[in-house]
């Protein structure tokens, strides 16, 4: 077992991995929550946005701030189209076909970046905040990182206020409390739909961009760190916000302290699935028999 | 009563288990024309590189086959499959090398054993359904993945995990069956061994599993309300797939000669699935499709210097239009446009079979 | 003969059904009462897909609660849905086929028992034809088929006349009362069609708000004050 100080410097790594998580995680169940999506193109389109900076900074020249914002803003733009379009023409079926049909985005999305960005070039995102940062004992500690984590626990917080106080945020919890009761009152359910597919969207821009900066541009590996998330989310049962975070934290802590442990670190990479089975299982005791009909139907 | 009557004639239709009706007796003359074609006459007409790849696709049918049983049929969702197919390949190329068993013996050892492995990791899966067991599976599929990552494939060496870390030289192959050694040989054993797979699948469909399943697809109460023992028959459905699939892995390792960890992503789960959807999943053509889909269209697509990123943008507009475009049930919609590709991909083999001499 | 006693069903703060006690001679019973009294509660109860926080069954001399939910169609438990649930995929032949092969009858009688069923609820159109192409009244027919076939003790009816016109609910009807005679089952009806009830059954239990709040002859309960106020909500003058 590595001593103490071998797994220091994992920490904030961990801790910003999780922060990344959390962000995700929050737009995951909000869209969930609001729409009955579980959209597993997350990463895809983040991934996606990253790209987009990359060139705007290394080929197009663009001044880094734009780049970060185009990046942001196109999470935003490509979610809220395929909300507009997919979301709206699948709005009727099982949780299950919409979460399919979002695999299928993600597909879309691998194919066109390795088209349009191929494999073999190895990129990287470096944001201004790289840089500079501070010491905590003998860990060293960027910035980048510190707002990963912040910017986690901002969103959280703040999505919940949003949740609770602003009316698209009631009407929000009013959808995914139950939908056709929300529509006969009056409630515009497209706009607030859009609102969510939207407000997800840029968060999965942000998480895109700060997990090219923290671990890697690679679009493969972006797309399907969303896996990381998924848990998260599957932990918090698509429903509270507050665990969603506290799970990403730890999934993303584990996850990298595992690194130093010689004998297991080659099973790093099961986290995500390990605890994801464990909190599916969990989750699904005690079912209830329902007469909607089965499979892809 | 009139009714009486016809039920009476019917009655002894009804003698024989295998009533046919015209359309599946056209059905039966077509499977019976390509296993032909398949057998007989494409060997010679394909170059090595196609060989290769035909044979990947028989695999990947029999794979597509398991996949569009539990989807279509039981309305289970495995997003694994690649998974299983791996630890096939694993359990086939161990028997292979650690044992002088027959092929045909170490082929059925290695789908039974890989059985017993599927249902038990599936187990757990089995008490959820839906988007749940969709993640499920994708999640454990993920994890045995990593786990193969780590203890590679069996090689020849020794110990319980029978790798061997040879940096140097050619490793050594896994075994084929004496009397198919030759690619276009084991071709022809392949399409042999899909069709028994086939056959096997067919048995359950049309038989008291199958009309189960239906049933459990449509209604889980209404199921139980029957007397179905629902748990059972979901079991008994991954084990039908982790079945044919751990075969199918014992072929590719006997195809590949050797396996690697990289060939077997869980990426390349959420592809089978888009192609088992895009195949259709109602009717077992569908998984011949998809098959052609995961490793023809690639296949074709390297040898004209197009970007396999194409296949995989097509599968997810794939993925999309199935979804969105057969609201009450694929069956209705599907078997047109499956022939439709169907009629598309023969043109395209016919247009490759004359380039076949030339080396990719 | 099903006694039940005590019958209660707890979901989170709503009580389905609070402590329903009832016996259930023979013949087709009705169960009537208004939306959300908890009839379909008390059939899944039965169906095994609802565990009831206390009370007992027993159904011909046995605990029907013991059994695990899929061996009491094996028993002779049968059920039709308030949503038609017969099985679209398949032929009107193996729906019914399919009751008969889970109950571990012999599979030599199978297909006689099958084709007695189908004629039994008189249905005229081919057993082979797939359920999915059947209109509204054949899928009712089918459904109960089903529920006739291969020996039943107890056969629950949920609404089998929902979304059909009137000369087909008579027929039905009519196939109803005959299934205790035919098949010496136990028939219980939940329907709103009152006159279907009133042609069916012989004895009526009428539940509220999840309690047995009449039970006896069926004329006499349809004219019971106490059930007249349930159903439309109106205080009258004692």
């Amino acid at each position: 077992m590595p001593s103490w100080s071998s797994f220091q410097p994992f920490i904030p790594i961990g801790l910003a991995a999780g922060g990344v998580y959390a962000l995700s995680g929050v737009g995951m169940v909000v869209l969930y929550r609001a729409t009955g999506v579980l959209n597993l193109a997350f990463g895809a389109v983040g991934a996606m946005g990253a790209l987009i900076a990359w060139s705007m900074i290394n080929t197009w020249h663009v001044p880094g701030g734009i780049a970060y914002a185009t990046c942001v803003l196109f999470g935003g733009v490509a979610t809220l189209l395929y909300g507009m379009v997919f979301g709206r023409l699948l709005a009727a079926r099982d949780p299950l076909v919409k979460a399919a049909a979002t695999l299928g985005l993600a597909l879309l999305l691998l194919g066109v970046m390795n088209r349009l960005w191929p494999a073999q070039v190895t990129r990287s995102i470096s944001l201004p905040t790289d840089s500079s940062g501070f010491n905590v004992g003998s860990v060293s500690v960027v910035w980048t990182q510190v707002i990963a984590v912040g910017f986690g626990i901002v969103m959280t917080i703040g999505t919940a206020v949003f949740l609770r106080v602003t009316k698209i945020g009631t009407a929000m919890r009013a959808l995914a409390d139950d939908r056709e009761i929300t529509a006969t009152l009056g409630v515009p359910v497209r706009r607030v739909e859009a609102a969510a597919w939207f407000g997800s969207g840029l968060l999965s821009g942000a998480a895109g961009l700060l997990l090219a900066d923290l671990v890697t541009l690679a679009s493969d590996a972006l797309t399907f760190i969303v896996i990381f998330t998924l848990s998260a989310a599957l932990i918090a049962r698509l429903r509270s916000l507050a665990v969603t975070f506290v799970a990403s934290i730890v999934i993303g802590l584990v996850d990298n302290l595992i690194a130093p442990i010689t004998s297991i670190t080659n099973f790093r990479d099961m986290t995500p699935f390990v605890l994801a089975v464990a909190a599916l299982l969990f989750f699904a005791r005690g079912r209830q028999y329902s007469f909607a009909r089965g499979g892809i139907r | 009563m009139e009714a009486t009557g016809s039920v009476t004639s019917l009655r002894s239709s009804l003698a024989s288990s295998v009533h046919l009706r015209r359309s599946e007796a056209i059905n039966l003359v077509v499977v019976i024309a390509v296993v032909l074609f398949a057998v007989l006459a494409l060997p010679s007409m394909l170059s090595l590189y196609w060989i290769d790849t035909a044979t990947a696709a028989v695999v990947y049918a029999i794979v597509a086959l398991g996949l569009g049983l539990l989807v279509g049929r039981v309305g289970m969702i495995s997003l694994g499959q690649v998974a299983v197919l791996a630890l096939g390949g694993w359990v086939g190329a161990k028997l292979l090398f650690a044992t002088s068993l027959p092929y045909p013996v170490a082929l059925v050892a290695t789908g039974l054993i890989t059985m017993v492995l599927g249902t038990l990791i599936g187990l757990p899966a089995l008490r959820v359904s839906g988007l749940y067991l969709a993640l499920v599976t994708l999640m454990l599929a993920g994890a045995i993945t990593v786990v193969l990552v780590d203890t590679n494939f069996p090689n020849g060496g020794k110990g319980f995990l029978g790798y061997n870390d040879i940096s140097t030289g050619t490793p050594p192959s896994i075994r084929r069956p004496s009397i198919a050694s030759s690619d276009p040989a084991f071709f022809r054993y392949s399409v042999i061994v899909a069709l028994l797979m086939f056959l096997l699948a067919l048995w359950h469909i049309r038989g008291k599993p199958g009309r189960a399943w239906v049933a459990i697809r449509q209604s889980e109460p209404a199921a139980l309300a029957a007397g179905v023992n629902v748990t059972v028959y979901k079991m008994w459905a991954f084990a039908l797939a982790s079945f044919v699939t751990g075969v199918a892995g014992a072929l590719l390792g006997s195809s590949s000669r050797v396996l690697y960890a990289y060939q077997f992503p869980t990426s390349q789960s959420i592809v089978l699935f888009a192609v088992v959807l895009m195949g259709g999943v109602y009717t077992l053509w569908g998984a011949v499709i998809a098959a052609a889909l995961l490793q023809i269209l690639p296949g074709a697509f390297t040898l004209w210097g197009v970007s396999n990123d194409w296949a995989t943008i097509l599968f997810g507009v794939g993925v999309l239009q199935v979804l969105t475009t057969a609201p009450a049930g694929i069956a209705h919609q599907f078997p047109r446009d499956a022939a439709k590709l169907g009629k598309l991909l023969f043109g395209l083999a016919r247009r490759l079979a004359p380039a076949g001499g030339r080396a990719p | 003969m099903i006694e039940i006693s005590d019958l209660t069903v707890r979901f989170g703060g709503v009580i389905p059904l609070d402590s329903m006690s009832v016996t259930f001679e023979s013949g087709t019973c009705g169960l009537i009462g208004p939306n959300g009294a908890g009839k379909t509660t008390f059939f899944n109860v039965l169906s095994g897909f609802v565990a009831p926080a206390t009370g007992t069954v027993r159904a011909f001399g046995e605990d029907l609660l013991a059994m695990p939910h899929y061996r009491r169609a094996r028993w002779g438990l049968r059920r039709t849905f308030q949503t038609e649930q017969a099985i679209e995929e398949l032929s009107i032949f193996e729906n019914v086929a399919m009751v008969h092969e889970h109950s571990r009858r012999s599979r030599a009688s199978r297909q006689a028992d099958v084709l007695s069923a189908v004629e039994f609820v008189g249905l005229e159109t081919d057993p082979h034809s797939r359920v999915g192409t059947l209109g509204v009244r054949e899928r009712r027919l089918v459904e109960v088929a089903r529920a006739v076939v291969g020996e039943p003790k107890l056969v629950l009816l949920d609404e089998p006349a929902a979304g059909l016109p009137d000369e087909e609910t008579e027929h039905l009807g009519r196939v109803i009362r005959e299934i205790p005679e035919h098949t010496g089952a136990l028939v219980i009806l939940v329907d709103h069609d009152m006159e279907l009830v009133s042609a069916c059954c012989g004895v009526t239990a009428v539940l509220d708000f999840g309690v047995v709040i009449a039970a006896g002859e069926t004329a006499e309960v349809l004219r019971n004050k106490d059930v007249m106020r349930a159903y439309l909500g109106t205080e009258e003058a004692a």
